[in-house]
Formats: C-alpha cells, sequence, structure tokens
C-alpha cells in the first residue's frame, strides 16, 4: 500500500489529480460567489409587480385587455430566464456560451485555458443562479405575511422589513435546499470537461489515453470519486452547522 | 422604494453586461471589427480577410490538440513536444508568431475551429471524408492504419477472420475506426474517445475496439492497465483498401494550407521532417 503510494507514477498521477482539483474547486467558489447574489436579484426580479400600463386598467375592461394592461414586464423577463435555463441541460447551455460567439463572429473568448474557465464560469453562475431564485422565492413566500404586518405597525419602513424581517426569516428556511443544491454543484463541475476544461475528472480520464507520459491507466478516473466525498463531506458538515446556528426564533 | 431599488439594479446589471461585450470587442480591436461587419451570417465559415493575416496579427498560432504520444505529449517540465508538437513549433516559427497548444475536446473539433478558439488541428488526423468535408486540410504526411485490440487470450479466436459481423466493437465516436469496423460489418458501440474503447474491451462490455496503429502501440500491453490485451489485425488491409493518412487541419478557406503546405515541402527539402520523424520513431510513416 505505502509502496503504491509512493511510487513515481502515483506521484505524478497524484499532482496531476490535484491539479485538476483545484480548479474544480476554482469553479465551485466562483459560482457560488456569483450566484448567491444574482440569484436574489433574479427572485427578487421574478416577485417584481411592476405593471407599467396598470394604471389604465379598469374593472369592465374584457379579459385580454386587462391581461395585457396588468403585464409585468420585469417579472415576466426573469420568469423567462428561469424557464430557459432551468429548461435546457447545462451542458448544452456551456456549448453554446463557449463556441456560438466565436461561430457568429460576435467576439472570442481569451485564448488558453483562462478564457474557457470565463465561460464556464458564467455559465454555472446563470444557471445556479436560475435555481436558487426559486428556492429564495419559496423561502421568502414562506414568510408569513403577519411578520411583514408586525413590522409596518412598528412603523419600520419597507426595506426595513424587507432586510430586517423576511430575509432574515427566509435565509433559516432555505439552508436545507440550497444545501442540496450546493452538494449537486459539487458534482457538476465535472461537466466542465466538454469544453476541455482540465478539471479533475479531465485529469483522471487523460491517464486512459496518455499524460505526462503515462498512458493507459484506469484507476485515476476511479480515484477522482475520493476527491468528490471527501470534499462533498465537508461542505455537508459546514452546512449541517450553519443550519444549527441558525435555529433562532424556536 | 423596493420597486425603484429594483429597477436600478436590474439597469445596471444590463449596463455592466453589455460593458463587457463591448470590453471582449476591446480585447481584438481590428478582427471582431472586421468579422462583425463582413463576415455573413450564412453558416459558410469562409474567412473574410486572410486567416494568416489573422494570426500574424494576433501573433500566436493556437494549435489544437490532444494528449496523443508520439505526435503531441508532455515532456517531464510540461511542454509539450511529439512529432507534431515539434512541426507545428517550427511552422509558427516560420510565419513568425508564438506557438500554443491548447487541448481540447476532439469530438468538438470544428467547432473550436470556426469560433477561432484553436487556429489549426494538429494531432494525427486521420483525413476521412467527415474531415475533409468540414475543414480545409494539408496534403498528408503520415500514413497510419486501424487496427483491431482483443483481449490477449482470445487473440486466437480472432485470427484470420474476413468480417467483423456478430461482434459488438467499441469505436471511438466519428474516428476512422468507427467508419472502418462499420464497414466490415461489425455492431458497434461509439464511447467517447479511444481511450474508452480498450476499457470496454478490458471490462468486457465489447468483444473488440477498433483504434489507431500508432496509438495501441502506446496504450496496450506491459506496464499499463491493459497488459491483458492485444492487437491483432489491419482493419485496412483486411478491406483491402490503402492506409489512411494524416494531415494538419485549418479554417474552409484559409490561406494558412498554402502556407503550411510550402512549409512541409521545405522542411522535407531541408531534413528538418525527416530529423524530427526519427527523434519519435515515426519515420516509417511519414509521406516523403
Amino acid at each position: 500500500m505505502f509502496a503504491f503510494f509512493s511510487s513515481p507514477t502515483t506521484q505524478t498521477v497524484l499532482s496531476a489529480l490535484n491539479e485538476g482539483f483545484v480548479r474544480t474547486l476554482e469553479l465551485f467558489f466562483i459560482t457560488l460567489v456569483g450566484a448567491v447574489p444574482l440569484g436574489l436579484l433574479i427572485a427578487l426580479g421574478s416577485m417584481n409587480r411592476w405593471a407599467p400600463l396598470h394604471r389604465f386598467a379598469r374593472p369592465k375592461q374584457s379579459k385580454a385587455l386587462r391581461a395585457v394592461l396588468n403585464f409585468r414586464p420585469v417579472s415576466a423577463i426573469c420568469r423567462l430566464l428561469v424557464w430557459i435555463i432551468r429548461g435546457t441541460p447545462l451542458v448544452l447551455q456551456i456549448i453554446t456560451l463557449f463556441y456560438v460567439p466565436g461561430l457568429e463572429h460576435l467576439f472570442n473568448w481569451p485564448s488558453g485555458e483562462s478564457g474557457r474557465m470565463m465561460a464556464v464560469c458564467i455559465a454555472f453562475i446563470i444557471n445556479y443562479a436560475c435555481y436558487f431564485s426559486e428556492i429564495y422565492r419559496g423561502g421568502i413566500q414562506g414568510v408569513p405575511v403577519g411578520q411583514q404586518e408586525a413590522g409596518l405597525v412598528l412603523g419600520m419602513t419597507r426595506s426595513q422589513i424587507f432586510f430586517k424581517v423576511t430575509l432574515l426569516q427566509m435565509i433559516k428556511r432555505i439552508v436545507p435546499p440550497m444545501s442540496n443544491e450546493v452538494i449537486t454543484l459539487v458534482k457538476d463541475t465535472s461537466l466542465a470537461r466538454v469544453i476541455a476544461l482540465q478539471e479533475i475528472i479531465w485529469m483522471g480520464e487523460s491517464f486512459m489515453k496518455g499524460n505526462r507520459g503515462i498512458s493507459g491507466l484506469v484507476w485515476p478516473l476511479f480515484f477522482t470519486a475520493v476527491y468528490y466525498l471527501v470534499f462533498s463531506g465537508v461542505v455537508t458538515l459546514l452546512l449541517g452547522r450553519l443550519e444549527k446556528k441558525l435555529e433562532f426564533f424556536r | 422604494m423596493m420597486k425603484k431599488l429594483l429597477a436600478l439594479t436590474m439597469a445596471v446589471l444590463m449596463v455592466l453586461s453589455l460593458a463587457a461585450c463591448g470590453n471582449q470587442n476591446d480585447a481584438q480591436p481590428t478582427d471582431a471589427a472586421v468579422q462583425t461587419d463582413a463576415a455573413p451570417t450564412d453558416g459558410t465559415e469562409a474567412p473574410a480577410e486572410s486567416d494568416l493575416a489573422y494570426v500574424q496579427g494576433k501573433g500566436t498560432l493556437v494549435v489544437g490538440i490532444t494528449d496523443f504520444a508520439p505526435m503531441d505529449y508532455q515532456d517531464d517540465n510540461g511542454e509539450w513536444i511529439g512529432f507534431d508538437a515539434d512541426m507545428a513549433k517550427a511552422f509558427a516559427e516560420d510565419l513568425g508568431v508564438d506557438v500554443s497548444f491548447q487541448e481540447i475536446n476532439w469530438d468538438n473539433k470544428v467547432m473550436e475551429l470556426n469560433s477561432k478558439n484553436v487556429d489549426c488541428l494538429w494531432n494525427g488526423m486521420t483525413l476521412t471524408d467527415e474531415v475533409t468535408s468540414s475543414m480545409a486540410c494539408s496534403t498528408p504526411y503520415s500514413t497510419n492504419a486501424q487496427v483491431l485490440v482483443v483481449p490477449a487470450d482470445k487473440a486466437a479466436d480472432f485470427e484470420g477472420l474476413t468480417t467483423l459481423e456478430g461482434l459488438s466493437i467499441a469505436v471511438e465516436s466519428g474516428s476512422a475506426g468507427q467508419a472502418a469496423a462499420e464497414a466490415l460489418g461489425a455492431t458497434t458501440v461509439p464511447v467517447q474517445s479511444q481511450a474508452n474503447t480498450l476499457m470496454e474491451v478490458s471490462a468486457g462490455t465489447s468483444d473488440a475496439a477498433v483504434i489507431d496503429l500508432l496509438m495501441a502501440g502506446a496504450m496496450i500491453g506491459e506496464g499499463t492497465s491493459y497488459a491483458n490485451l492485444t492487437y491483432t489485425m489491419n482493419l485496412n488491409t483486411m478491406q483491402g483498401e490503402a492506409d489512411e493518412v494524416y494531415g494538419v487541419g485549418f479554417r474552409t478557406g484559409s490561406d494558412l494550407v498554402d502556407a503550411y503546405n510550402n512549409f512541409w515541402d521545405a522542411a522535407l527539402a531541408s531534413g528538418l521532417a525527416m530529423e524530427t520523424a526519427t527523434t519519435y520513431g515515426v519515420q516509417e510513416s511519414i509521406i516523403q
């Protein structure tokens, strides 16, 4: 066992896997940092009630006309975005975002690894923000209306009510479903290899065909499972701790 | 209050996203502007300007590769070497530009090329009809054959076969090996890479695999995870056909093809090509 781990081949493979895993982690954290706030923005957008023509709506008008007058553009755009992103495979979104700009002569991604990482990060942030937004929406709408009414009675402003009453209680409600998405994200990062981002699965597979002078090795691919298990284990523990910390109001 | 705040943030977000696009264009002012103005979006992919001028303008030739010894692979310092890699370096020097090697997903090679994420495909690429119809190809520089990889203990069963009918054969999706196996009547199991075909055979989920001769030499036998596999027949001979050839792929209509062909003729004449080939043990396959 020790001989196996100290052999030069194993050392080379592990250093390549580590390198791939660093990229996986990079993608994971950038996605979270980008998607958590963007998700809130999309959630607020899809709950936005702004209807520019609402003032012209009268009870006696026909149903069709009233539907037009009560149209909520911000909400409609956000819901359309969520529908498109949740309704298509992430892998297709990554391919589209990376190749279509060049194919249609819109712009070129920076050459090399950085351009691929940038494209994949943007695809992941948009995708996960849409999933997060629906969780946020559920959390916000799950806070009893009485809480907001109580805030009004106490003379709080609408923004005070949102940040100090609704959002505060929403956060603790959404931790379990968010944990689910975050764990999924750990593993979804492997989709990035479709545009040749050399994350850990790419590295694991590379030794079958040949990488760093080693070829025909199968075990590195299966060994990547260890990295995922350890990492998702750590994430699970941290999220569990967060959930405990938020056990107030009870 | 909230509405206004939201409207403001959305507006800022939109402006930012537009600005981001703008920056991308700024990064490559000349070609982005020319392309959007001049290039028709009818999917013909014909470069509106000289591809050679484009590459020389940005100063780097981006070569799309996969790790494929002995054509493109990394030495101990992580530098790309191999017959193709060394010739690509010489070609870039000839053009007066830097060379940069980009590992790609081989399934997406045509998209990589047309979206200008790479400038050429130089990776022991067999010139199949599919390849020659989707890109501009150089004159062939090397020969190759497709071989049948089988479990060593069953090799005798495959001796002297004239057809692959009734066998399930793992092949790389879209590869020359797939075409050869299907021409010989096999039921093919297309997988993602040539490496994955070997796993199929090793795990017993396919009867045999068809891969490139050059790869088979490097990937199976002693010292690999596939010591129990061996390769037997040349499928090209089996079909009574000539061996396949390797070429370099460029964007359709690219003038880099002529630049490369001139470079290759000069490299053959000066002895550089054969010298490099001898370094990597592929001198037998080079087309003179």
